[in-house]
């Protein structure tokens, strides 16, 4: 399927079409920050009508102000840094063990029923709720994080890889079979591109919960990241760090999940018209 | 007893199919030997439930058969393989991957060199009339040329016999006359042996060289009919309709088959009146 | 059928039955074997037999219970109002789409922030204790109810709602008798997921101190390596986890909403 692009209209005058197209384009993006401004523009207002101190409540000109400082000393930088770099590299380590484990748990009747019982008894579990014991075992360090953040993510991979393998229709494996495919083969070629959909939902997912993990786990372990940034502050009563903070994780998770995982999703799945949309 | 001989592609002797259910196992079909010749095109009539899918997959070596014994080639059938490829009534092309990849995806599978992979597929492309669609996927075709690209891929990863499940049946009758006047003449130009079953008695004098009939279910294969072929070209239908042999052909089919649905709803009635008067 | 084979047909059917309990037995054997052969200290990994006796000693004085109780009387209190404001807010939202379009990057935002994120700052303005618990788990369950909500709201086909309208219904009568129903398997697997994901965020917010609750019970268990009360809180959170959902929240779920053959879990929003 082609997507339209705003290419040049022949003999328009001077460009006036495509100026349109891209001005409307813009006006698009700067629609989704009207109910922002509407919410600064109420914080200002209690703010400053309410009187409160300043460790309770702050204007978001303060916070702006705080947070500019922040980034210029590179230290917004660096919690930003820690944080981005603990996500990604445990998303890559969840996908290496969950995808195989879901898989092998979608495909086996046996691996699904010895493990399936105990993986959903480790989902009621939080990350957070072992982080006591692992700091015990691995102290406060990074790879106490490291390790509640790839328990949280693993979960929804390995659950919807399961899923996705069992969508799968047996008949492309045996339309594959006749063809003279062995077994390495059709999980190659039909189970794994079959499941990817199922899977990049479960990436998206397990995403979400391992961000939100992962401020937690910084807030308790205390070596760096936003979690660390903000619960931190909380001692000094820096509310404007605090925000500030909140504002970041927010706008962070959000670019992460905006302009990197969903166009993975759409260009992978949309493109083989897999997607219900 | 059959008689096998090397031109024999598919012996089933003594073939008896039961499944295993709840309530203890069930018979699939009766006793069934036949042998398909290579270069035959073999159809298999007859009522729903007869089990002609079940002797298709035995065929195939997607099942194995409680009783008799299957082979291709001389060899015993043991699982499925390129030597006997399959074309189903449902989709089994991959939504994923274009047709140009679908169909080349047998010739990809036995290794064989990209660029003579690329000739072979375009030249079949040619034959089933999708140039200008190699790069589409599945998704943006029609069912009937979802349907091309399943029989093209099989016929490209060239297997010895090509056993289709009644593969038109999910497709309107349009397309369907001109689907199978098209694999008419891709059989005829590429000498293939073929097994194909239906429930349509005019597909099957149309297309066969050799029409079986089956009795309803447990099935056993009651009739088997030669049909003349016409034309080295493949037969069309309008010919076909007008050639009054032909006709006679069909006629004497469906009478034995008719036979067959009409004892089969008889033993329905029957079972339903049991049940309803115990 | 001859002995042999209905024996053996009888153990197989016993083994099927009793492989879930495989990975559970896995871990107890490694539990044990590490114990005896690399003699971990106590707070490392506490031998069996601790765990257990702990969890008797715990249960006998009555403080388990008591934890227990804190703990689910918070999630009820943070998932009813979830769950309340969560689908009032998420009919009004999704029968306009005006609304609805003004709103969603706001919700997008705040979900991207819902939970634990809030606790310095809730700290700040509400303090710790049973509050602070209370505001993440309805943060944590408004979000997934609402989605549900909205989501369920929206794919009530109009064609069900303009049948009634037609029928002389009134605005109120169409929500009543057509919106709702259509939107309740939506909603209820939202509450499902909602109160399973409120279960774990209530470990969380209870980290910073409240006064009781078997997420207290593990932190405190923290400061004093007592590793035996920290695995036996994780425990009893995961059991409990999961004898609710499967024992109360799947029947009710299964008795409506798949019953009426109306979604699949994998359908609504987790």
């Amino acid at each position: 399927m082609s997507t339209a692009s705003a290419r040049p209209h022949a003999g328009s005058p001077s460009g006036l079409r495509p100026g349109l197209l891209v001005a409307s384009r813009w006006l698009g993006n700067v629609k989704i920050l009207i109910p922002f401004a509407a919410l600064v523009v109420i914080w200002s207002a209690i703010q400053a009508v309410g009187h409160f101190p300043e460790r309770v409540l702050v204007s978001p000109s303060r916070v702006w102000d705080t947070m500019l400082l922040l980034f210029s000393h590179g230290i917004l930088v660096e919690y930003i840094r820690t944080s981005i770099a603990m996500i990604f590299v445990a998303t890559a380590i969840s996908l290496a063990i969950g995808v195989p484990l879901g898989f092998l748990v979608g495909s086996n009747r046996y691996a699904a029923r010895a493990l399936e019982t105990f993986l959903r008894y480790l989902q009621g579990i939080s990350g957070i709720a072992w982080l006591p014991l692992v700091v015990i075992w691995f102290g406060f360090t990074h790879l106490t994080t490291l390790a509640i953040v790839i328990y949280t993510l693993a979960v929804p991979i390995i659950f919807n890889t399961m899923t996705g393998v069992r969508a799968v229709p047996e008949l492309y494996a045996l339309g594959l079979r006749s063809l003279g495919a062995g077994r390495l083969r059709v999980i190659r070629d039909v189970y794994l591109p079959g499941a990817l959909p199922s899977i990049m939902v479960g990436l998206r997912l397990g995403m979400g919960y391992g961000w939100r993990a992962l401020i937690a786990a910084e807030m308790l372990v205390r070596q760096g990241g936003l979690g660390d940034l903000i619960f931190g502050a909380r001692t000094s009563g820096q509310i404007d760090r605090i925000i500030g903070g909140m504002i970041v994780i927010g706008a962070l998770y959000i670019i992460i999940d905006r302009l990197l995982v969903q166009p993975l999703e759409n260009l992978t799945i949309a493109r083989w018209g897999l997607l219900r949309k | 007893m059959t008689t096998a001989n090397s031109a024999s592609k598919i012996v089933v002797s003594g073939f008896r199919h039961f499944f295993d259910t709840e309530d203890g196992p069930v018979q699939a079909t009766g006793e069934i030997d036949l042998t398909i010749r290579a270069g035959e095109f073999v159809t298999l009539v007859g009522p729903s439930g007869c089990g002609k899918t079940t002797l298709l997959k035995a065929i195939a070596g997607f099942i194995r058969p409680t009783e008799g014994t299957i082979y291709c080639d001389g060899k015993p059938v043991s699982g499925p393989a390129r030597e006997r490829g399959v074309v189903f009534q449902e989709l089994a092309i991959l939504p994923w991957r274009t047709v140009r990849r679908n169909i080349g995806h047998g010739l990809e599978i036995a290794g064989i060199p990209k660029a003579e992979r690329e000739q072979k597929v375009a030249r079949l492309i040619d034959l089933i009339g999708l140039r200008g669609f190699e790069h589409r996927y599945p998704h943006e075709l029609s069912g009937g040329m979802r349907q091309r690209v399943a029989v093209a891929r099989t016929w490209a990863a060239d297997p010895d016999v090509i056993l289709m499940d009644e593969p038109f049946a999910a497709v309107d009758a349009m397309t369907r006359l001109t689907l199978q006047e098209e694999l008419g003449r891709l059989c005829a130009a590429t000498r293939k042996t073929v097994f194909f079953i239906t429930h349509s008695v005019e597909e099957a004098v149309f297309l066969g060289d050799r029409v079986l009939v089956m009795t309803r279910r447990p099935g056993i294969i009651k009739a088997r009919i030669e049909v003349p072929r016409r034309s080295l070209g493949g037969r069309d239908w309008e010919t076909f309709t007008a050639d009054p042999e032909m006709q006679n052909i069909a006629e004497q089919v469906l009478r034995l088959v008719r036979a067959e649905r009409g004892a089969a709803e008889a033993e329905e009635k029957r079972e339903a009146g049991a049940a309803a008067s115990s | 059928m001859d002995p042999a084979s209905f024996a053996g047909r009888a153990v197989s059917r016993l083994a099927w039955k009793a492989m879930p309990a495989v990975p559970f037995v896995v871990v107890l054997l490694a539990w044990i074997v590490l114990w005896e052969v690399f003699h971990p200290s106590k707070e490392t990994l506490p031998p069996i037999r601790d765990v257990l006796s702990t969890i008797h000693d715990l249960a006998a004085s009555g403080q388990l219970a008591q934890n227990v109780l804190a703990s689910v009387y918070r999630l009820l209190l943070g998932s009813v109002l979830g769950i309340l404001t969560g689908v009032a807010g998420g009919f009004l939202v999704g029968l306009n789409r005006a609304i609805a379009q003004m709103l969603n990057p706001l919700v997008v935002f705040f979900n991207a922030i819902s939970g634990i994120v809030w606790l310095p700052l809730m700290i700040a303005w509400i303090g710790i204790g049973t509050a602070l618990a209370v505001f993440l788990i309805w943060n944590t369950v408004f979000f997934i109810v609402f989605q549900n909500t909205v989501l369920g709201v929206q794919l009530v086909p109009e064609a069900l709602e303009n049948g009634v309208r037609s029928l002389g219904g009134s605005r109120w009568e169409t929500l009543r008798s057509v919106t709702l129903p259509g939107a309740l398997p939506y909603i209820l697997t939202g509450i499902r997921s909602g109160l399973g994901f409120g279960w774990r965020a209530l470990i969380a917010a209870e980290l910073v101190g409240a006064a009781s609750g078997l997420g207290t019970m593990i932190f405190d268990a923290a400061e004093f390596h007592r590793s035996d009360i920290i695995i036996t809180g994780c425990l009893i959170i995961g059991a409990i986890a999961m004898a609710v959902d499967r024992w109360l929240l799947l029947p009710i779920e299964r008795r409506t909403v798949r019953r009426w053959g109306l979604i699949s879990d994998a359908e609504a929003k987790h």
